[in-house]
């Protein structure tokens, strides 16, 4: 146990572990988001991540940029990954949607079956990257580690003074932009018409349908919007970590479920402070031991925090006016 | 919207079939059946490690190695076929295959397994049933002097030898006096991180541990930048080691990076990009000379330059067909005929020590630099 190397440092550590928390934040928003109004984890969602840094790789190879291009080329690069990935990301979604959801639901098929079809297409997904696209495509597709060029190169901006602190370009977009794209989302989903119709649906879908909101169209939105935001964290993965792999998505969606409960499944904010707790309570213990302890401390964390608020710190409220 | 419902159910179905279809093809099953009576010699020589998998191309050069060895066979009385069984490296997966190997008499012998944890896994299963296994790359310590079996051999040496050929490269050719040690906390990186660590002694600053499928990597680096090493090792395998070096070059630490074996895969370069050039990987392995017989003959047929354990694979093979040839025709012969054997190999002299161990004077040790994507060998290191 170090606790010195976690005091002496400590500025340091929150920063990566909001950069760690801000990746979960965006990918818990599909989770949460999906619950909120259908009362249903969608466990392919972490392939619709998954399918977004794919997303990333061909537009960067289509483009031949690599590492060291100019500004404008990478500006210009890395917004068209960006697009590329949320379309992607979107897509995915709202195919699992299509596929493995609405013929169940027309069928009034009960709740265990959604999460065993759920569980499915993000198997099917897995093994298409793995698999399937590696039989017909060959490399860079199959079950390895893959390279994304680092189109965007981590650079030093300023240091903090007093606390020694540096901060790169690549911490600002990561953690701003998540920023930017949640306070976006919480806009939308409570200021817009949609919006007030997706609060609709998750308050009482029977009413909501009889007011003249569409509930499909509602659904539809949820996944495309959850799927747009796990674009988002796919391209602000790639920019840190600079890779990819096809079951990449298995922890991250793991990690980004447990942020939604933490925080409140059903509830964006609770997404945010969920994701940005639990990247923080990872690097904390991954710093005073090591890190085969940050899932002990995160899970630990999390029982805790149920124990006393079983509905998550923020609570269940995508239909509730707050959120 | 019934026919449309329809149409989704038949893209998903023909998705899944499609799946199953492919999921068929990767089991490579040629050759096959022909029983072996008494006066026959026709036999099937299993392969099994990871065939496909982020760690597969540390395996698959030599499973080309021993098919090379099999195709250059001379024997007009004996008919011989290579059954590969993909385990992805992953224990679970190799029990089923080690008792359906032991479970088939014309099985003769065992090429493997690939990794340590593998062939914990199945060593016992293989030695009730009496099946000969030599290993061309399962390096764990334990397996042959904690917990020796009666079949199991390997070609290559303990990571007792491999962890103090590390320490004594990053000592004695870095001239590193504060040595930053990762390892993955697992069956292979961890044992191996131990035996440098011990064999540094003084010249390690600090030791830190990591998970398997970990990516963010943040809180080991700030560890590295408090501690300011001159070198850092890393134990454990290519799909850690390539997102580990990528945040420590971001993070501006340009310490040498050295790995064991686990990293001396093609794939290397490729997964890690241009941070990894000039990372060092060591492995029990001689380099093969580019204008080798070997080297030409493997080249011709599988269009490549021979990689990792291609050799060993190669000297794998040749000593079951040896058995053969010297009139092996059950397991018991074959064991017997192991047990006894001594010759030259391509990768070493081999011959098989009451544990199953290659004579440790035998072996060399090198080092290869990651130079463009390409390991290419920088200098032989004795422990």
């Amino acid at each position: 146990m170090d606790f010195d190397a976690l005091f002496s440092g400590l500025d340091r550590h929150t920063l990566d572990g909001i950069t760690r928390g801000s990746i979960y934040a965006l990918v818990a928003l599909g989770y949460t988001m999906v619950y909120g109004v259908m009362k249903l984890i969608n466990f392919a969602h972490s392939e619709v991540f998954m399918v977004g840094t794919w997303a990333v790789l061909g537009v960067y190879t289509a483009l031949g940029v690599s590492a060291g291009a100019g500004l404008a080329v990478v500006i210009g690069a890395t917004l068209l990954a960006l697009l590329a990935a949320m379309l992607a990301s979107a897509g995915t979604a709202l195919a699992v949607e299509r596929i493995a959801y609405r013929p169940l639901r027309k069928k009034g098929a009960p709740p265990l079956i959604f999460l065993i079809t759920g569980i499915g297409c993000s198997i099917v997904l897995v093994e298409i990257f793995g698999q399937v696209f590696k039989v017909f495509f060959g490399a860079p597709f199959g079950r390895v580690t893959v390279n994304i060029p680092s189109v965007l190169q981590t650079k030093e901006l300023f240091t903090i003074p007093g606390l020694d602190l540096t901060i790169t370009n690549t911490r600002v977009i990561i953690i701003v932009g998540a920023i930017v794209m949640m306070l976006a989302l919480d806009t939308f989903v409570n200021k817009s018409r949609l919006g007030r119709g997706v609060r609709a649906v998750a308050q009482d879908p029977d009413t909501a349908s009889l007011m003249g909101v569409n509930r499909e169209r509602v659904i539809m939105l949820v996944f495309i919007l959850g799927g747009a935001m796990a674009g988002v964290a796919a391209l602000l993965y790639t920019i840190q970590y600079d890779i990819t792999k096809f079951d990449i998505g298995f922890i991250i969606g793991l990690k980004a479920f447990t942020a939604a409960v933490l925080g409140g499944i059903g509830n964006l904010r609770g997404a945010l402070v969920g994701g940005l707790l639990l990247g923080i309570a990872e690097v904390y213990a991954s710093t005073i031991w090591s890190s085969e302890w940050a899932n002990v401390t995160a899970f630990v964390v999390l029982v805790v925090i149920l124990m006393f608020r079983p509905t998550g710190l923020l609570g269940e409220s995508l239909g509730k006016a707050r959120a | 919207m019934i026919r449309s419902s329809k149409t989704w159910q038949a893209v998903a179905l023909t998705a899944v079939a499609g799946l199953a279809l492919s999921a068929c093809g990767t089991t490579d099953t040629d050759g096959g059946g022909g029983d072996a009576s008494a006066d026959e010699c026709n036999f099937k020589i299993g392969v099994m490690g990871a065939l496909s998998g982020a760690n597969a191309s540390i395996v698959l050069p030599s499973v080309d190695g021993a098919e090379l060895a099999l195709t250059q066979w001379e024997n007009d009385e004996c008919e011989v076929t290579l059954e590969k069984f993909d385990t992805e490296g992953d224990p679970a997966k190799a029990t089923p295959v080690a008792t359906q190997i032991a479970g088939d008499e014309t099985f003769i012998g065992v090429i493997g397994g690939a990794f340590s944890g593998e062939t914990r896994a199945t060593k016992s299963i293989y030695n009730d049933a009496g099946v000969t296994m030599i290993s061309q790359s399962a390096t764990a310590t334990d397996l042959t002097q904690e917990d020796p079996v009666e079949v199991f051999h390997r070609v290559v040496p303990y990571d007792d030898y491999q962890g103090a050929a590390i320490a004594k490269y990053l000592t004695d050719e870095l001239g590193a006096s504060q040595v930053f040690v990762v390892d993955n906390s697992e069956a292979y990186g961890e044992p191996l991180a131990d035996r440098v660590e011990e064999t540094l002694g003084d010249a390690m600053v600090q030791r830190d541990k990591t998970e398997v499928g970990q990516t963010d990597f943040a809180p080991t680096i700030s560890k590295m930048e408090s501690a300011e090493p001159d070198a850092v090792f890393y134990g454990g395998y290519i799909a850690e080691a390539a997102p580990l070096l990528k945040q420590m070059r971001d993070a501006g630490i340009d310490a040498p990076f050295i790995g064991g074996d686990g990293l001396y895969g093609a794939d290397f370069g490729n997964a890690v990009g241009d941070a990894g050039e000039g990372a060092v990987v060591m492995c029990p392995c001689a380099p093969i000379e580019g204008d080798s017989t070997f080297a030409a003959d493997y080249e011709a047929e599988f269009g490549a330059a021979p990689g990792a354990y291609a050799a060993e694979g190669y000297d794998v093979m040749s000593v079951f067909l040896a058995a053969l040839d010297d009139g092996a025709r059950t397991r018991e012969d074959v064991e017997a005929f192991v047990d006894g054997y001594s010759g030259e190999g391509l990768s070493k002299t081999i011959a098989f020590d009451e544990n199953g161990d290659v004579p440790q004077d035998a072996v060399s040790y090198w080092a290869y630099k990651n130079e463009g994507g390409t390991l290419v060998p920088e200098v032989e290191v004795a422990p």
